[in-house]
């Protein structure tokens, strides 16, 4: 009776995912109609995108059916659709390219143009040459919301401001945008990882409960006074910040968001605060407990996900820093949303480490082996990370006289360079393998996102052209 | 007394050297930027921006941590020189044993060796023709490009291959390369400088502001030819230039147009397009100017306070010029420094009667064009006065901190996708006297992929044997006369 019970709870849930992400897709389609009925123009870039987007989408969502479902089927269809997915990102990657008359890596648009396109390469390199073959569960969604982050900060073709007229920059950007690719498979491949470890599901609920509540503490450092949160102002006509002064951005306190957010970082708290709990007294009752907690904080964030895009996407807000009402925009807030994208899909991800264990497994290359391939892409991503580094100090020393100036975006990248240094050493002269050289690679990762978001939009900067 | 000396001076060395000091070392630094990118930092940031952000506690107490200029504290420097001394005690204590790896090779190894080594095969060849079989060895690796030697001792002969030797040093050419870009790094911040300068067309220069607000003089000055700036079709500026001269005693030695990624270089000093604006300054007007009694009107052009003879006895002298004037009150003042509504105040002397006539364009209501003058003027066009503004740098050190990131560069490469792999055949016999080729590979990383091409050659090697065998059991005489 028991057996059958569980056996039988997540069959259920995981067909209503199946149904959600199916209508998801194909409201996308839907909406891809609209566009082109009402551009009246197929192969333009922003349908190219969309394409992309619904392609990606639809390798993402198959992924996931196969981990709920345990289809060998859906995996093929996922690696077609991942493929069609590129095919459409290189129109649109050659369509923005031809347009602008320079390579796309001049706006955090284009940047993300270049990176998704390089994750999707590598996504089905790591595919077919490696035999990782559900590697896609995790980067597509990390694809997905790089689309959906580049519909929001589309940038009309801007020419370039002189300090971007050079050829180091676009060395400098294609060798970031290559490292952090490859920095994305490697993460995606130290999950990989930790799925055909066996990693105790505890641990990893414990890992995704943490990395949920570090991005809401981080998002909570924006409350405001009576459970609003601050979010920067958004010019609509300008399309760009409000800015009061010279680097500093204007703030406008969207009301109600903050209780939101503070009820999503209570909600995601729980299932961690279980775990302790869980430890001291074991309980396989608490633990279910959680597993439910973890579905309930999914449509808490969904929640707020669509509290925050309305509220965002119309109305003018109050501003602590200056008099009258400003609009605000997704685009402000890309940190915001890409918080809210990941924390749902971390504990999506938990689920599936939940429901279907042995098919996935069956999919993937041995520990062993995903454990080499880990390192494998990080000693391609290293080098990449260096040469990115210094071939930024060349550009800057050429443009500002300097080559190092410890502005934020440099000083983080650094600490990348020195996280991936610290995982090498410890790989080579404490032979660390396994399990801990996997949660070496997805720190890496972790502060790698950081460094290419958070800086950015959370710590006050030069580096402003992304 | 000297013993314990000794022995404190061995206790730092060797905890210098640990890993785990440098690992902890590279922790701290990690954590101190970290913290250094979150608060904000003084040189950067206006003291005023800084008491908006912070309270004015927190930010004595942040002053006094030295958290608001952390990268320029002493304790971060000092930390950075503690990570260095750790990279280079640990390279110096690992280095002989790697020296010794890479300058004598391991060509013949003994039984032991032999023994111990857990990727060898033992591959049975006919008696008494180990020659042979280490012919179809060595033919084998020089194919796989082994380059594989003869080794001779006085009793017995064997065979050493091995590619990618250079790999054994990679991790200290790496080391060596960041020695060499925090050297540089170091150079840069004691002797290296950095200042400001800004020009007006024609102007020279030799002094150069420091942030700090002293002057520095430099042993040659540099002087601005002209300056622009070119737009794009939608306003957006897409280019500002700066035609410099060199002088050194007078002489202009080197002449160069930067831009804003192309500096100019002369003796170590770089001056970098960084600036560039109005000065609200009128370069040069441009009038006709007509004789009131006839004739032809003349175009001239005047730069402030030039005076510009118009015929044998009359000048011109332009006295002011107002970008964007304004009247109040009856007196005419500045605006704004953009050439809006501009304004030129010139004055006319006749040098035989020494009379001097006031004549204003446009012509303003109370400061009338006085009818007196002989030529009427007419304005034509006004060029403003720009400056450009260049940001002066000398970095000596940063030849060092290039050079160490080209062999970092290189480095890496030999570390990442350099296997020294080692193979070695020896011809031995078994227990029952039976003769045996032992061989055996090593490489001292990505040790699955050498499994598989050892294996690899092994088959190789075996089937070869076999062949030559064969052929040698077939056609003797064929493979002597061979």
């Amino acid at each position: 009776m028991e057996r059958a019970r569980v056996e039988q709870q997540p069959a259920a849930t995981g067909t209503t995912l199946v149904v959600m992400v199916g209508l998801g897709v194909a409201f996308l389609l839907f909406m891809a109609f609209l566009n082109v009925v009402k551009s009246g123009n197929l192969l333009n870039e922003s349908n190219l995108l969309y394409a992309a987007l619904i392609f990606y989408s639809g390798a993402g969502a198959l992924y996931l059916a196969f981990g709920v479902t345990g289809t060998p089927s859906y995996v093929r269809f996922a690696s077609l659709a991942t493929w069609a997915g590129l095919l459409a990102n290189t129109g649109a990657v050659v369509h923005r390219w031809y347009e602008a008359g320079h390579p796309p890596f001049a706006s955090i648009y284009e940047m993300l143009l270049s990176f998704v396109w390089t994750l999707a390469v590598l996504t089905l390199i790591a595919e077919k040459k490696y035999g990782v073959k559900v590697i896609g569960t995790v980067t597509m969604p990390v694809a997905i919301v790089g689309v959906v982050l580049m519909q929001l900060l589309r940038t009309e073709v801007h020419p370039l401001v002189p300090a971007l007229q050079s050829t180091w920059l676009h060395v400098h950007v294609t060798l970031a945008m290559l490292a952090y690719a490859a920095c994305a498979l490697s993460f995606a491949l130290a999950m990989m990882f930790l799925i055909q470890d066996k990693m105790k599901t505890e641990t990893f609920l414990a890992a995704t409960s943490l990395f949920s509540i570090a991005t809401y503490v981080s998002i909570l450092t924006r409350f405001e006074k009576w459970g609003g949160l601050s979010v920067v102002g958004w010019d609509p006509e300008e399309k760009a910040e409000i800015f009061v002064a010279k680097g500093v951005r204007l703030y406008v306190v969207i009301p109600d968001l903050g209780w939101l957010m503070l009820l999503v970082l209570a909600a995601v708290a729980a299932p961690f605060l279980l775990y302790l709990f869980w430890r001291k007294n074991p309980d396989r009752n608490t633990l279910e407990i959680a597993n439910r907690a973890v579905f309930l904080s999914i449509l808490l964030q969904s929640l707020t996900l669509i509290f925050f895009v309305l509220r965002a996407r119309d109305g003018r807000y109050g501003s602590l820093d200056a008099e009258g009402l400003f609009p605000t925009s997704l685009a402000a807030s890309p940190f915001i949303l890409s918080g809210l994208v990941g924390g749902i899909f971390v504990s999506l991800l938990y689920l599936l480490l939940l429901w279907r264990r042995s098919d996935l497994e069956r999919m993937l290359p041995s520990a062993d082996e995903l454990d080499r391939i880990t390192y494998r892409t990080i000693a391609i991503a290293f080098p990449l990370l260096t040469l990115m580094i210094a071939a930024g100090a060349y550009w800057a020393n050429r443009t500002w006289g300097s080559y190092w100036s410890w502005d934020p975006k440099e000083t983080w990248a650094a600490i990348t360079w020195l996280v991936y240094a610290g995982y090498l050493h410890m790989r080579v002269t404490r032979g660390w393998r396994g399990r801990r050289a996997a949660y070496f690679a997805i720190l890496g990762f972790a502060v790698v996102m950081f460094t290419f978001f958070g800086v950015t939009y959370l710590l006050p900067g030069l580096h402003a052209y992304a | 007394m000297a013993a314990t000396v000794h022995s404190v001076a061995r206790k730092i060395w060797q905890s210098l050297s640990a890993i785990k000091t440098g690992v902890i070392l590279l922790i701290i630094v990690v954590i101190i930027s970290a913290a250094g990118t979150v608060i904000l930092q003084r040189p950067v940031t206006e003291g005023d921006e800084m008491q908006r952000a912070y309270s004015p506690q927190m930010l004595r107490l942040l002053d006094g941590l030295g958290l608001t200029d952390v990268f320029h504290a002493w304790w971060f420097v000092l930390l950075l020189t503690m990570v260095s001394l750790s990279i280079i005690a640990a390279s110096v204590q690992r280095f002989p044993n790697a020296w010794r790896f890479f300058s004598r090779p391991y060509k013949s190894p003994n039984e032991t060796f032999r023994n111990a080594l857990p990727g060898h095969v033992l591959v049975p060849i006919k008696d008494k023709d180990e020659e042979a079989a280490l012919t179809v060895a060595e033919r084998v690796l020089q194919k796989a490009g082994f380059k594989p030697e003869r080794i001779v001792r006085e009793n017995s002969f064997s065979l050493f291959g091995e590619r990618n030797r250079i790999s054994e040093m990679a991790v200290y050419i790496v080391h060596a390369s960041l020695l060499l870009i925090f050297l540089g790094g170091i150079v840069d911040a004691l002797y290296g400088w950095r200042g400001y300068v800004t020009l007006t067309r024609g102007q020279q220069s030799s002094q150069v502001q420091p942030q700090n607000g002293s002057t520095r003089n430099l042993p040659f000055a540099i002087r601005c030819d002209g300056a622009g700036q070119e737009n794009y079709a939608d306003g957006t500026p897409k280019r500002w230039w700066s035609d410099l001269a060199v002088l050194e005693n007078g002489q202009v030695t080197l002449r160069k147009q930067i831009v804003v990624n192309d500096p100019l270089v002369y003796r170590g000093v770089r001056f970098y397009q960084a600036g560039y604006g109005r000065t609200g300054k009128v370069d040069k007007v441009i009038l006709d100017a007509t004789p009131k009694l006839g004739g032809a009107a003349r175009e001239i052009a005047l730069g402030l306070d030039e005076t510009l003879p118009l015929d044998a006895d009359t000048t011109v002298r332009l006295a002011e010029f107002i970008p964007d004037y304004v009247v109040r009150d009856g007196q005419v003042y500045t605006r704004s420094n953009d050439l809006e509504n501009p304004a030129a105040h010139l004055v006319v002397e006749s040098k035989r009667s020494g009379q001097a006539v006031n004549f204003w364009l446009p012509p303003i209501p109370g400061f009338e064009q006085d009818a007196s003058s002989p030529y009427a003027f007419e304005a034509k066009d006004a060029q403003m006065a720009y400056f450009t503004g260049l940001e002066v740098s000398h970095e000596p050190g940063q030849w060092s901190v290039w050079a160490g990131v080209i062999v970092m560069g290189l480095g890496l490469a030999v570390v990442f996708y350099f296997v020294h792999v080692r193979v070695w055949a020896v011809p031995v016999r078994d227990a029952r006297g039976k003769l045996l080729l032992w061989i055996g590979g090593s490489a001292n990383k990505n040790k699955d992929v050498f499994e598989q091409r050892f294996r690899r050659l092994i088959e190789q090697i075996e089937s070869e044997l076999k062949v030559s065998s064969e052929a040698d059991a077939e056609a003797p005489t064929a493979s002597i006369a061979g």
